[in-house]
């Protein structure tokens, strides 16, 4: 016992010195990783750990110390966030967006490239392919103005067309009405993001041995068969991994467009009643209200729902098609 | 029974191309719209009926665009900010991942648990803003170009780039007495362009499109940035502006017209080098993100 024991001390100084020299010799490199190492303390972890604030009466006077300094006030304000009287409708609105998103946004880019792969001119595919994902690089805030010249009530080129035409007697007051935000904010996603995930989607679909393709064709099946027992089975693994990806990051908006920024930028006045979202509303309450504690519960309540749906929707793909993230 | 099937394929491959036009023309028009109005007298425009070309050309919107103090102001500071913002975020999650990429580096299992870690969680918007207003970066210049200078996402990325790198180039260059810096910016950094390009081009559309910042961690006016404007004048109501200036008043400049105008402003940049870029704009989805 003791023989061993004695063994493995002088094979760890051993090792301690060999650890020494290779740490002098790629000490510059450590240099580099460790300014990596402070910057992701100081923009990543401090804020983790500031996030205790949400179970303290901080006062953003106190500044970082204070964070730790506060006194602790329980789960206060996550009581308070709980008998809020706009609670229900701001939960209501964050899942209902958060799934119409996923309904409807989710399988968008599925189709596209499925029909994208169906065309043969491969000149015209290719231009539609890469008009297509141009909105993806445009900002928020064009698409916003962009959905004003079209839909506005009184200069919406759309909304004045379909008077003209006498489909509707008046203008709908599409970018205003609490009944419209939801559609809106559905169809702008699948507008802006659409193109730019079809893009996994046909490098999967190019993955699939055209040998199969040509067996099915001798064997008789259809176009359509041909999608169906071919195409959609061979991308099957990657439709998995992007829709755990999406459920997992659903609160915050899927794959398509963030839910805080089209709350954000769509939502006004009028329309507040559909548009307030858990995220816009706790970020209105801390920075504009200036209730740091208060918004940072409420932060902090739809971070571990998050975090739980991650967890949950990688859990249910490993069962169920075996395949998952992590 | 053989032409019946053959019917079947070219009316289905008809409603395919119909399908597609449909989807090319609804994301290409807007864009086209957009440009159309900007050349169009503003007033005129709030008459509507325009769909294909200028009903009474004009360029004196791009002239009051360009002439305005605050709009050309927000310009400089977006450029200011995409050229810095980009330069410093490729430069540094380059040489934090070089050091990374070493092969045998110490200590590296802890160095990779906390970068994904990191991507993984986050503190939120509450506690960073506390963090950022601690440091004093709020209402500087500092709030755009800092805290963007570490991009996980790149970081890991980069590692596998540079971990393919043959080691030759290195240990050769450590034989004529160069030290890990000169390593870094004279091979490293000039073998890895095509990371280099692809890295640049979504930091850049990053900080040029980013609008967050700019209304809620800058107070000052000569620090506002495109988006920040344009933001503002979507909100403002549709009315002949006066308060612009003089050159304005006597114009037919609208809010609208300067609306639509620097919307073709921010997008410009984008569509220009959009085609040339294009394999680089692609790769950013495929690298790293799904491996099928």
């Amino acid at each position: 016992m003791e023989l061993e024991s004695a063994a493995t001390k002088t094979l760890t100084s051993r090792e301690r010195t060999y650890v020494w020299k290779r740490f002098k010799k790629q000490w510059p490199l450590h240099v580099f990783v460790g300014l990596g190492m402070v910057f992701l303390l100081i923009f990543s972890y401090t804020p983790m750990f500031g996030i205790i604030m949400a179970f303290k009466d901080y006062s953003i006077v106190t500044g970082i110390k204070g964070i730790f300094t506060s006194d602790w006030v329980g789960l206060r304000y996550f009581e308070e966030f709980v008998n809020d009287y706009r609670f229900v409708e701001l939960v209501r609105n964050t899942l209902v967006l958060s799934f119409l998103k996923v309904i409807f946004a989710f399988p968008a880019p599925i189709l596209f490239a499925i029909l994208l792969n169906e065309v043969k001119n491969m000149a015209f595919k290719r231009f539609v392919q890469t008009v297509s994902y141009l909105p993806h690089f445009i900002s928020w805030v064009v698409v916003v103005g962009i959905a004003f010249s079209f839909l506005s009530t009184d200069i919406g080129i759309l909304n004045k067309l379909l008077v003209t035409i006498g489909l509707i007697d008046q203008p709908l007051d599409i970018l205003t009405g609490a009944n419209y935000f939801w559609g809106l904010a559905v169809s702008s996603a699948i507008w802006k993001e659409m193109g730019w995930w079809t893009i996994i989607f046909l490098a999967s679909i190019a993955g699939i041995n055209p040998a199969l393709y040509e067996a099915a064709q001798i064997d008789g099946a259809g176009r359509l068969s041909r999608i169906r027992h071919i195409t959609l089975p061979g991308i099957k693994g990657t439709i998995v991994v992007v829709l755990i990806l999406t459920i997992g990051s659903i609160l915050g908006g899927g794959l398509v467009g963030s839910n805080f920024e089209q709350a954000y930028l769509l939502g006004n006045d009028i329309n507040n009643s559909t548009s307030e979202i858990v995220q816009t509303y706790a970020f209105k309450v801390g920075l504009a209200d200036g209730r740091f504690s208060y918004a940072a519960a409420i932060d902090l309540i739809q971070s571990v729902i998050s975090v739980i749906l991650i967890f949950s929707s990688n859990t249910i793909a490993k069962r169920v098609s075996g395949s998952s993230l992590f | 029974m053989g032409i019946t099937t053959k019917q079947k394929d070219g009316l289905l491959d008809a409603a395919i191309y119909a399908i597609l036009f449909c989807i090319m023309m609804a994301t290409l028009y807007p864009f086209y719209y957009v440009l159309m109005i900007s050349f169009n007298k503003g007033t005129d425009s709030l008459l509507g009926g325009i769909y294909l070309w200028p009903r009474t050309f004009t360029l004196e919107n791009y002239a009051t665009f360009l002439s305005d103090p605050q709009w050309f102001k927000a310009l400089f500071v977006t450029v200011a900010r995409t050229g810095v913002g980009t330069f410093l975020g490729v430069m540094f999650t380059c040489l934090v991942a070089y050091g990374l990429s070493h092969r045998d580096l110490l200590f590296s299992k802890g160095y990779f648990t906390i970068i994904i870690f990191a991507t993984y969680f986050s503190g939120g918007l509450i506690p960073y803003y506390v963090v950022l207003r601690t440091l004093g970066l709020l209402n500087t210049f500092g709030v755009y170009v800092i805290p963007s200078m570490l991009s996980t996402f790149f970081l890991l990325i980069a590692v596998s780039f540079f971990r393919e790198i043959p080691l030759e180039l290195k240990e050769s260059a450590f034989m004529d007495g160069a030290n890990e810096f000169v390593i870094f910016y004279k091979i490293i950094i000039p073998v890895s362009m095509p990371l280099i390009a692809t890295m640049s081009l979504f930091m850049g559309v990053g900080q040029w499109n980013a609008w967050l910042d700019s209304a809620y961690f800058v107070q000052a006016d000569s620090l506002r940035t495109l988006t920040f404007r344009m933001m503002e004048i979507i909100n403002k109501s549709n009315i002949p502006i006066e308060s612009v200036g003089a050159a304005a008043s006597v114009s037919g400049v609208t809010n609208y017209s300067l609306q639509v105008t620097s919307m073709v402003v921010s997008i410009a940049p984008i569509v220009c080098v959009y085609p040339f870029l294009q394999k680089y704009f692609v790769k950013g989805i495929m690298l790293g993100s799904v491996k099928g």
